[in-house]
């Protein structure tokens, strides 16, 4: 659990990581409606080579993203066996006694594995090059024109930002609690019915002990320094858009236009 | 028989950007049957080493000898059960691993986890309550309904209760009032004098060191500095003071006093001992 991944921020100096977090994450709610417009292998193609430029970019590393598409095997297998009982279209791939497998089915899932990847690459160009700070003041300021609508903007951000926030420190917990069980003898991978319920009962009771204990820390702490929901409030940091950001957003609008483009001719 | 360390590394989070190397080729020999302090600056390495005593952690470079068995580096240990009843770790601010309906119960899982029976268990987990000083009308509370001394106090007999050979705590009187400490501190000593317990004792206390400890282990960088026992160890002051150390007040307090004409003898490591030295002295004039 502690190489975990997926949304992880990775400190770096590159030119991504010094945008605008509300440019980068329009860039990236318009690449990812890029990928589900069908624009074909071509259109797939050419996302992947742009995606793993702007990777370069930031300076992460492949390995890295690919470390992150690991929990998502055990689904794509699930997937695959899913489409090849279910799918019956294309033409017959392999056949095994009384199991056939169709040519669709087998594309259907490459299909969605890669629609994956390229999601996963996006999104982790958001995640590993935003701090997570930054990343909830893009989102509530994104959020404010909806305010109109009674759209709790600040509340959202803010419960974003404490959620990210308490994300390590909770797997920190849970590693140091399943250490101190290990060692009163508790055996998390083994053992029989029984024994596994108890080994899981002594995680998590400790565990929410420990975050309710937290979250009313948490909750004093911020009433102390007078924290109010709901009241108007100053920032230190404040964004700003620059040019680099505006090239950012126009190209990601050029690429979907493209692909919208290819899908319809 | 001791306790063996040879060139153990330890690295977090290896070809991670967070990679971060909390051993450095520890060569350490801890002789069983001793109280041993282990010291050194946040972040030298104490509590990944004392992980490494019980498996909890496998090294990435070394081996480890203890209690009979070996355990290398690349090699994944089998049946650590064994090793993880005989080897006692108390962690830092331990109340977080209470999770029964009551202290009772909560003391019993240990041995239990290890095969011994409920009655046996039972058995165990009362003399343990009792060694660290709780009273029976205790055992049918929640633990969460304690108070934070006798939390600590439940937690630290849940690991007793498994007959431990060897005690590891990583600083056990951390947040205890002074009295708590005392009494703590003491029951170790005891565990150690009386029923032969290997201890070692993650610190920060320089008295406890002095007054309770046999050996004092410093680490520095992932590495052992000093591996000495405590008399020697202290009798160097400007040494200490280099790994950012200050001396017990009582070493300077029999300075004082030896430099105004008492005889002190070299073993006296608490102020109960000075006290009762110093009237013996001026008794017999």
């Amino acid at each position: 659990m502690g190489n975990l991944t997926l949304g992880r921020y990775i400190p770096m100096d590159s030119p991504i990581h010094k945008m605008d977090p509300r440019a980068k994450i329009l860039a990236m709610l318009m690449m990812l409606i890029a990928i589900f417009i069908p624009s074909g292998w071509i259109g797939y193609g050419i996302l992947f080579v742009i995606v793993s430029m702007v990777i370069i970019l930031a300076k992460l590393s492949f390995s890295f993203i690919f470390k992150a598409m690991k929990p998502m095997l055990f689904m794509l297998v699930f997937l695959l066996i899913i489409n090849i009982l279910v799918v019956k279209t294309g033409y017959v791939l392999l056949q095994m006694g009384s199991i056939v497998i169709w040519s669709d089915a087998v594309f259907n899932t490459l299909y969605i594995a890669v629609r994956l990847l390229l999601m996963i690459m996006i999104t982790t160009c958001l995640t590993a090059t935003t701090k997570p700070l930054d990343m909830t003041m893009g989102i509530e300021d994104l959020l404010k024109p909806f305010q109109k609508i009674h759209v709790p903007a600040h509340e959202i951000a803010m419960l974003i930002s404490i959620a990210l926030r308490f994300i390590p420190d909770l797997i920190d917990e849970t590693m140091r609690i399943m250490k101190a069980q290990e060692s009163r003898g508790v055996d998390l991978k083994e053992g029989k019915m029984m024994e596994r319920i108890t080994a899981i009962l002594s995680l998590i009771v400790p565990l929410f002990v420990s975050a309710f204990q937290r979250a009313e820390d948490l909750a004093n702490a911020m009433e102390a320094r007078g924290y109010a929901p709901g009241q108007p409030r100053t920032r230190y940091k404040q964004l700003k858009m620059e040019s680099r950001d505006y090239v950012l957003l126009i190209c990601a609008g050029l690429i979907l236009a493209g692909m919208i483009g290819m899908a319809v001719l | 028989m001791s306790i063996t360390f040879s060139k153990v590394s330890y690295v977090y989070s290896p070809g991670t950007p967070y990679e971060y190397r909390a051993l450095d080729g520890v060569d350490l020999t801890l002789e069983e049957g001793k109280i041993t302090a282990i010291i050194g600056r946040t972040g030298s390495g104490k509590s990944t080493l004392i992980q490494h005593l019980n498996a909890l952690l496998l090294p990435n470079e070394g081996e480890i000898q203890i209690l009979g068995r070996t355990i290398k580096a690349g090699e994944k240990p089998k049946n650590l059960k064994p090793l993880r009843k005989d080897v006692g770790l108390v962690f830092q601010f331990p109340e977080y691993q209470l999770f029964e309906e009551t202290v009772i119960k909560d003391v019993i899982f240990g041995p239990k986890n290890f095969g011994v029976s409920e009655e046996d268990a039972k058995k165990k987990a009362k003399e343990a309550l009792a060694l660290v000083g709780l009273s029976e009308d205790i055992y049918e509370k929640s633990p969460l309904e304690l108070s934070g001394g006798q939390k600590r106090r439940v937690a630290i007999a849940d690991i007793l209760a498994m007959d431990p050979k060897i005690l590891v705590l990583d600083e056990p009187t951390a947040g205890l009032d002074p009295m708590g400490t005392k009494e703590m501190m003491s029951l170790f000593y005891r565990l150690n004098r009386q029923f032969g317990k290997t201890i070692l004792i993650v610190t920060h206390d320089m008295e406890q060191v002095y007054q309770y400890c046999d050996d004092v282990v410093v680490l520095e960088d992932g590495k052992v500095r000093i591996h000495q026992d405590k008399d020697t160890f202290f009798r160097d002051a400007k040494e200490c003071e280099s790994m950012g150390i200050l001396p017990p007040a009582l070493i300077r307090m029999k300075e004082i006093l030896k430099a105004k004409g008492f005889t002190l003898s070299e073993n006296i490591h608490s102020v109960d001992a000075l006290a009762e030295a110093l009237r013996e002295e001026v008794r017999n004039g």
